[in-house]
């Protein structure tokens, strides 16, 4: 799905992660440029017009969720961000303030790739639009509102289709426990993350091989769910 | 005539001092000789001594001398003893003018009523000033008194001023009550018990003893006075204590004596154990200030290690398993077998570096002021496969066999926290057991609670190595040479299931026997139902 010259803006202060990341990039046909700063990174991010963006948090200039909201201010390009603390409320504000989705240091190039593509895949889905999202040997029509299994149809409640279908236009990426809530229960059941948790056991039940061990609808602890886009990358993992 | 009254004035001086020196000898006959007695004696010799140059003057010259010549003997006995001693002065002054200068001589009758005027008239005289000037006496001697105290409580605040510690402090109470006040003090330091140490059998009487070791240890405790009853001394309990805290209890021996004088030397110790309680506040805040010092430089240096160790380690790490990972997706690497296990040796080896530093980075979140847990509902079942996930490089050797409970109810527990707790229990069951055995990981409900349990085939435990399993950095001599570690995993694990309001839990049925750690945590039966998670509400 991957344009063949997709351009990636690194926002990094540290050139040994950069210098890794080019290389990771380029090898999987991306053309990157670099910014050392958060002054650097806006001004590229204008006058470049970039695909993707990965921005680190600590910058020397600017904090990097201070980045985002600028960004975020005249622009929708997707933002993966890059932190060294698993600060879970953290992950949570920025996912909030439109990162699309963040790894956590040190993480492996696989892991960024993955989370890069599907970002890229959301963020051109408008131009290519394809209404059926595959997940393994799940796929989901988001207009016919099917889904299938192992090319099996099989039949979902109405909340348990709600929550997948939001996956499913996320897919690859991780979505907020608050997001799922809003857009399912509307009412005042919204912060009662327990229906949460009990919708995803029933869902799991009904497109997981082994409910006990999820490969597709994963747990981000503290954070969300995410539906996993390659099932084989969620093995390797 | 003059002198002489002036050695009467000099001699009981001497009497009395030589009284105090012998006043241990605890003769109370002596005592009562010399302090009522005497003085009587010594005033009728007063008299007898003004008395005595009147008979040898011309006699109408005396007479005329006689009212004046013997107030001399009534007032230095009001000024020297009082007004007892000056009230027989003044009776027998007039007695002997009666019977040496009025008519008729040598006898106490009286012939002219003007004479029984002037007699009358010089006893009235006689007792007034008599009285004017043994109060003056008494005055005197109150403020003589004050002003000894106040010297002495002077040199008390002087010595205090320059007590840095609460031990300084303790000796100078001691030494200005027993030695200055002359009173017999003992001084109990209270313990962490909330009592005070019980005194030295002997030191003091019994009753005190008993009354000390009933007392408690607070800063509201009053000030106690009781009575010896074989002694009759009186003996009062002061509590040593500054705003916040109680350092001990002074006893005081009162002595005995009217209540006037007890009450006054009660006053006395009094004000010194508020003196004290002052120095001892100006210690607390010193002592504050110090240890607030010291917590800022403590809390700075571990931000400057927590700092140093997230940038300056961790992303050499992050580069350089980054790298790997570049290396391990390039089609020429992955299709020599000799350059990929090299690349695969270059993550595990920066993944176990990882698993090193945030281990140091969990305990030292540990210590700089514990761990607040965000609670939130979680799945059991996530939590597992959470941590199995996060170390199953390190579980790649063994078998992992995972076991759960139908309907686990979810708990309320900081599940980042929980995983990896669970985590390092896996570590450390695969660390401890061969490769290739299995460990299994259970999780089930039982009485509001939901137990993961994690067992290994591997060493076990000895009874001796369970109960120092809690200690951080504890690592068994079996091991220590022959498995790497630090020590810190078990410490991380059961300080975060504790700030989770869980237990954890250590069994082994012996050495070789494998281990089974099992972490409680608590749940609520109020778990929504299916159907409510399902309904369009």
């Amino acid at each position: 799905m991957t344009k063949s010259s997709n351009v990636v803006l690194l926002i990094e202060d540290e050139p040994k992660i950069r210098r890794f990341l080019r290389a990771g990039f380029e090898i999987h046909g991306f053309s990157v440029i670099e910014a050392e700063n958060a002054a650097e990174g806006l001004k590229a991010a204008t006058f470049s017009a970039p695909d993707l963006i990965i921005l680190d948090l600590a910058l020397p200039d600017l904090h990097g969720a201070e980045v985002l909201e600028r960004l975020r201010s005249w622009s929708n390009v997707p933002v993966i961000i890059l932190s060294v603390v698993s600060d879970e409320d953290e992950k949570v504000r920025l996912l909030q303030a439109g990162a699309d989705d963040y790894v956590v240091k040190p993480f492996g190039m696989a892991e960024l790739l993955a989370r890069s593509e599907a970002a890229l895949r959301r963020y051109f889905k408008s131009a290519t639009e394809n209404p059926v999202v595959t997940a393994g040997p799940l796929s989901i029509d988001l207009v016919a509102r099917t889904v299938s299994l192992n090319k099996g149809q099989i039949r979902l409640t109405r909340k348990e289709y709600r929550l997948l279908h939001i996956l499913a236009t996320h897919v690859g990426l991780v979505v907020t426990h608050d997001h799922l809530l809003k857009e399912i229960w509307s009412g005042n059941q919204r912060d009662n993350i327990q229906y949460l948790r009990i919708l995803v056991r029933k869902l799991r039940q009904k497109i997981e091989t082994d409910p006990n061990h999820p490969r597709l609808l994963t747990t981000e602890s503290g954070v969300g769910y995410r539906l996993q886009a390659r099932f084989e990358e969620s093995s390797a993992e | 005539m003059v002198q002489k009254p002036a050695t009467a004035f000099a001699r009981p001086i001497r009497i009395r001092g030589r009284g105090i020196s012998r006043l241990d000898e605890e003769h109370s006959w002596y005592r009562v000789l010399q302090r009522d007695v005497l003085p009587l004696l010594i005033s009728l010799l007063g008299v007898g001594l003004v008395t005595a140059p009147l008979l040898l003057l011309d006699h109408t010259v005396a007479t005329n001398l006689v009212p004046v010549a013997y107030l001399i003997p009534v007032i230095i006995a009001a000024t020297q003893w009082g007004i007892g001693p000056a009230t027989l002065a003044s009776i027998a002054s007039m007695a002997a003018a009666d019977f040496f200068f009025f008519p008729p001589l040598y006898s106490f009758e009286v012939e002219d009523p003007q004479e029984v005027v002037d007699l009358l008239l010089f006893l009235v005289v006689a007792l007034v000033s008599s009285n004017l000037a043994s109060r003056l006496r008494k005055e005197t001697e109150t403020l003589r008194y004050r002003e000894k105290e106040i010297q002495q409580l002077y040199e008390f605040s002087r010595l205090l001023a320059v007590c840095f510690t609460v031990s300084d402090l303790i000796s100078a109470i001691q030494k200005y009550l027993s030695h200055t006040l002359g009173q017999q003090a003992v001084f109990l330091a209270a313990g962490p018990d909330g009592r005070f140490e019980t005194p030295v059998s002997g030191a003091v009487p019994k009753a005190v003893q008993e009354s000390v070791a009933s007392m408690v240890a607070t800063i509201e405790t009053p000030t106690r006075t009781l009575v010896d009853e074989p002694t009759q001394n009186v003996w009062l309990l002061g509590p040593v204590c500054s705003e916040t805290a109680v350092h001990g209890l002074v006893a005081v021996n009162i002595g005995s004596g009217s209540r006037e004088a007890v009450a006054i030397k009660t006053r006395r110790v009094e004000t010194v154990l508020e003196e004290v309680s002052l120095t001892l506040q100006r210690l607390d805040i010193e002592k504050a200030m110090e240890d607030a010092r010291l917590h800022l430089q403590a809390q700075l240096l571990r931000d400057a290690f927590h700092g140093t160790l997230s940038h300056e380690l961790c992303t050499p790490l992050a580069a350089i398993r980054g790298s790997a990972s570049v290396l391990d997706s390039i089609p020429a690497i992955c299709d020599d077998a000799r350059a990929s296990s090299l690349v695969e040796a270059i993550s595990d080896e920066a993944e176990e570096l990882d698993g090193f530093i945030q281990n140091l980075l969990n305990a030292t979140r540990v210590t700089a002021g514990g761990v607040s847990p965000r609670l939130e509902w979680a799945d059991p079942k996530d939590i597992v496969n959470a941590a199995v996930k996060g170390r199953d490089r390190r579980l790649a050797a063994h078998k992992v066999e995972t076991e759960f409970a139908p309907d686990l109810p979810l708990v309320r527990v900081d599940s980042g926290l929980i995983a990896e707790a669970v985590g390092q229990l896996l570590e450390n069951a695969a660390k401890y057991s061969p490769s290739g055995s299995t460990i299994s990981i259970s999780a089930r409900a039982e009485q509001g609670r939901v137990t993961l349990s994690i067992s290994d085939q591997g060493v076990g435990l000895t009874p001796d190595e369970r109960q120092q399993l809690g200690r951080r950095s504890f690592r068994s001599q079996r091991h220590q040479a022959t498995i790497p570690g630090s020590g810190l995993g078990f410490w991380i694990a059961s300080t975060f299931v504790a700030a989770n309001g869980g237990t954890i839990d250590v069994s082994s049925r012996g050495q070789g026997q494998g281990t089974t750690a099992s972490i409680a945590l608590p749940s609520s039966p109020m778990n929504p139902s299916e159907s409510a998670a399902q309904s369009d509400d």
